[in-house]
């Protein structure tokens, strides 16, 4: 039962989000059209749910905090209240104390006590609940209170799939007993059959039991509300007066009471030196702000110190931040919900798929060889048969990249209020769809590259009016798919990048020579250099020179590439361009020797036959090898990965030129077989990490081929070069 | 009977895994002339040799890869990896597919023989010599009928320096 309990705890959460998400996505567009109605009655709804599910599973902090919501919201919707920007804010507040409490619930992380309580009575305020909430508190210690004491006996025979539905029995007496006083709880056990022949998940029970309370017939029945269908339910009233009467009115349940906002086994965080400094008055907090804004990161202060490279630090940071997110991994379900119609579509291609087995099965029992041409008729459509349940079945771990944009207009209007820009942000495309796990990861890099476009792309009003530009600034964030990739640009339409600024910095920081002639385009890519940042004033935004060297990293990580567009004056569009799936890459195979290998498509430029005199060696780098005046090194893969290859003559073998992170170097193999997609295995599943290797995969004829790290076979030649040195 | 020695095989396993020396069932196969035994409880399946794909720059007793239903599945030479001199591939050469540590990895043995019964007084300690094994990886020897079995701590064999130091453990 524990397990099946989790289970569902596991689904509210889920739905939780979901409702989280709308009601957020709702606020926000509710500050764009106060009056409409419909969409508060979504939010409503959204929130309405949260509450009723967060009560269901006892999680009563977001019961009770989502309640002062709803009522507020309620208000609204009736049009007792208009929608002005202090109350969508304030609701836009409380939706993210919500979702902390949501948190809280599901992982017991820290909530900030004060904040809670705080927003709770904001929105009691804001909802005039207070002045009805003391009259109540009044009148509920009187003697005599308004309502009579009413009895109620209960005969309740609940269905048998009770348990079946995760209902339990002891959440509806325990609702009862909050209504007042239950007393002769007894339980009939006569229907237990033998234990051999009882079905554990059946109930077998019936219970009759006595109800005093001063609530109505209708709030008693509310509470069978669920159990209601099926159930064989008797409620008798016994209408009687005196001395019992009193005793109902201990625990009225809609008596507003103080929120029990601790959850179990947490502690709240100690607060930030700062935070402390200001509560007790011994500085401002304007002071605080601009001490905060002129502290710098203990990584900035090492650079500015020689003390590390920003290569070093940006390194050091990955690696915080990959345990950061592996820690994060370990809370994330990984479920997904799946459209019905492609469930539908997959069983009926399965469907097929049986049908044609089955007509070869037929046709390979009684076969004559005059049958040839039906019997690759049938193959023919056995191929077509999987290719299709392959496509679907990828489709299945498809969504919309909506929920990657679906963060976005919070931070935007978040973004613009604290920097005092206007910025409108127009999403498009969010119905592309694509992988469960691109759409995760790519998450973050959008986010750095709408807070850059917000912060450093866009300028502040007076200067997009000095500018002659509409004081509204824009971010544009699209996705279509283009070939087999998806596209996704992140566009503003603000001061653009400035090249002299970037060339300056890039020579100060030693990137670039001062005589250096370089194309635009690399110009662009300096600024995803680790530490590069040209903006003059660092906030706590960005501008810290991290954050475009995770974009990169992240990006290609997935396989991806990101490209620059930008134009002084008018404006920057960062163009990402990604692999539909991480399952499946798109594929080269090589042999050495016997052994045949894939290297993934995307790194491959070209591939060439060298001549001799093309070959010079460099004592302590190895081979490089001259294409069309440009040296790159050379790595022979049958060294490499200690090979007997067919060729050692360079003259004799093949040359891919891969690229991986704008550096090229030319790969010697024996001969290029073919191009396919491949299924990435896991090599780390059963066996550990091989350096050189990226991954394994089921070749044709049934064998296990390997896909090339390329970096990883570059570091280990520099390393054999070195040695050999 | 058979309830009870499924009973003790598994209190054998639950107790832990790579030392069930308490009386239970073991898969027996030969290295050369002699005999060696695993708890069967360890043992996935038993497979037919089939080529392999060499993984790149590993030990030699690391045969190389292979795909079993779609998994990847590292095979090792047992010979190679206890000390042995190798030899070249028979009809009866099998691949032992064994399950360490939530992990499945396969081994190369000369030959199956028999699943034997064996309690746990007919287990000795390891002599000091007289196996071509490694004595650490052995659990213990028994005496069945006119042979002794030697019991591999596959625990201790197959994740000695390649498992355990790659996962960070």
């Amino acid at each position: 039962m524990s397990d099946e309990f989790a289970q569902f705890q596991e689904a509210f959460f889920e739905e939780a989000a979901e409702h989280l998400a709308i009601v957020e996505e709702g606020l926000l567009a509710l500050e764009q059209h106060p009056e409409d109605l419909d969409l508060l009655g979504k939010i409503f709804r959204s929130a309405h749910s949260i509450k009723g599910a967060s009560g269901m599973f006892g999680f009563n902090a977001v019961a009770q905090f989502t309640h002062k919501m709803e009522t507020l919201l309620d208000l609204l919707r009736n049009g007792h209240k208009t929608v002005t920007p202090q109350i969508a804010d304030l609701l836009l507040k409380s939706t993210d104390c919500l979702k902390t409490l949501i948190d809280a619930a599901k992982n017991g992380s820290a909530v900030d006590d004060e904040t809670v309580q705080r927003l709770s009575t904001d929105l009691a305020t804001a909802s005039d609940i207070k002045v009805k909430a003391e009259a109540k508190v009044e009148t509920a210690p009187l003697p005599l209170t308004p309502h009579p004491s009413r009895c109620f006996h209960i005969a309740w025979t609940p269905p048998a799939w009770l348990f079946q539905r995760g209902l339990d029995p002891l959440q509806t007496f325990k609702e009862l007993g909050s209504l007042g006083t239950l007393s002769e709880v007894q339980v009939d056990v006569t229907k237990l059959p033998e234990l051999a022949t009882m079905d554990p998940e059946a109930c077998y029970l019936s219970w009759t039991m006595k109800l005093e309370t001063v609530k109505g017939r209708d709030i008693v029945d509310a509470v069978f509300e669920f159990v209601h269908e099926d159930s064989v339910l008797v409620i008798t009233e016994e209408v009687r007066g005196k001395e019992s009467g009193v005793r109902g009115a201990e625990r009225p349940s809609s008596t507003p009471h103080p929120l029990p906002l601790t959850p179990h086994g947490v502690e709240g965080e100690p607060k930030p030196l700062g935070e402390i400094l200001v509560e007790s008055g011994v500085v401002t907090r304007d002071a605080l702000d601009k001490a905060l804004s002129q502290q710098k990161r203990v990584g900035d202060i090492l650079i500015e110190q020689h003390a590390a490279t920003p290569q070093q630090i940006s390194q050091a940071l990955q690696k915080q931040r990959e345990s950061a997110a592996h820690a994060k991994k370990g809370t994330d379900t990984a479920s997904i919900r799946v459209d019905t119609a492609k469930i539908d579509k997959l069983i009926n291609l399965v469907g097929e798929l049986v049908i044609t087995q089955s007509m070869l099965n037929d046709l390979g029992f009684r076969f004559e060889m005059c049958q040839m041409p039906v019997l690759l008729e049938r193959l023919a459509q056995l191929e077509r048969n999987t290719r299709e349940i392959q496509e679907r079945v990828m489709g299945i771990r498809m969504l919309p990249i909506g929920t990657a944009f679906s963060r976005f207009p919070r931070l935007v209007r978040d973004l613009s209020a604290k920097a005092g820009k206007k910025i409108q942000l127009v999403l498009s495309g969010e119905e592309t769809e694509l992988d469960k796990t691109v759409i995760e990861a790519i998450g973050d890099p959008l986010t750095h590259l709408v807070r850059n476009s917000a912060d450093h792309g866009l300028e502040p009003p007076e200067e997009r009016l000095d500018n002659n530009k509409p004081e509204l600034g824009t971010i544009r964030l699209n996705a279509f798919h283009e070939g087999g990739n998806i596209c996704i640009t992140v566009e503003d339409d603000g001061r653009g990048l400035n090249r002299e600024r970037i060339l300056a910095k890039a020579v100060k920081q030693g990137l670039i020579g001062e005589a250096d002639k370089i194309a635009d385009d690399q110009i662009w890519a300096l600024i995803f250099k680790p530490g590069f940042s040209t903006a003059e004033k660092v906030t706590d935004v960005s501008g810290r020179g991290v954050g475009m060297d995770v974009v990169k990293r992240n990006i290609d990580a997935l396989g991806g590439t990101v490209n620059i567009k930008t134009e002084l004056g008018k404006g920057t569009t960062f163009t990402l361009r990604l692999p539909l799936t991480l399952a499946i890459i798109e594929g080269m195979t090589i042999r050495v020797g016997k052994e045949t290998y894939i290297v993934p498509l995307l790194s491959v430029v070209e591939s060439i036959q060298p001549k001799i005199d093309a070959i010079k060696t460099v004592v302590g780098k190895g081979e490089l090898i001259n294409v069309r005046g440009t040296y790159l090194t050379m790595v022979r893969l049958y060294e490499v990965f200690s090979l007997q290859p067919e060729f050692t003559e360079p003259a004799k073998a093949i040359l891919l030129i891969l690229e991986m992170e704008g550096e090229q170097v030319a790969l010697m193999v024996d001969e290029i077989l073919g191009q396919q997609q491949v299924v990435i295995k896991s090599m780390e599943d059963n066996f550990r990490k091989v350096d050189g290797v990226a991954g394994a995969t089921i070749l044709s004829d049934g064998a296990v081929g390997f896909i090339l790290d390329v970096r990883g076979v570059l570091e280990i030649a520099r390393r054999g070069a070195l040695m050999a040195a | 009977m058979a309830a009870l020695a499924l009973d003790t095989a598994t209190k054998g396993r639950n107790q832990q895994s790579g030392d069930a020396t308490d009386g239970s069932q073991f898969l027996t196969f030969q290295l050369g002339d002699e005999v060696y035994g695993v708890d069967i409880l360890r043992v996935q399946e038993i497979k037919g040799y089939t080529s392999v794909t060499k993984i790149p720059n590993q030990p030699s007793y690391i045969k190389g890869v292979m795909n079993l239903r779609g998994t990847i599945v590292p095979i090792i030479e047992l010979r190679a990896k206890v000390g042995m001199e190798t030899v070249d591939y028979t009809a009866h050469t099998v691949i032992v597919v064994v399950v360490v540590q939530d992990r499945i990895m396969g081994f190369v043995v000369d030959s199956v023989s028999d699943v034997l019964n064996i309690s746990k007084q007919d287990i000795q300690a390891p002599p000091e010599f007289g196996t071509k094994v490694d004595v650490s990886f052995l659990n213990g020897i028994a005496k069945c009928g006119s042979n002794l079995v030697a019991l591999l701590n596959i625990d201790r064999l197959l994740t000695d320096g390649d498992v355990r130091v790659a996962a960070g453990f």
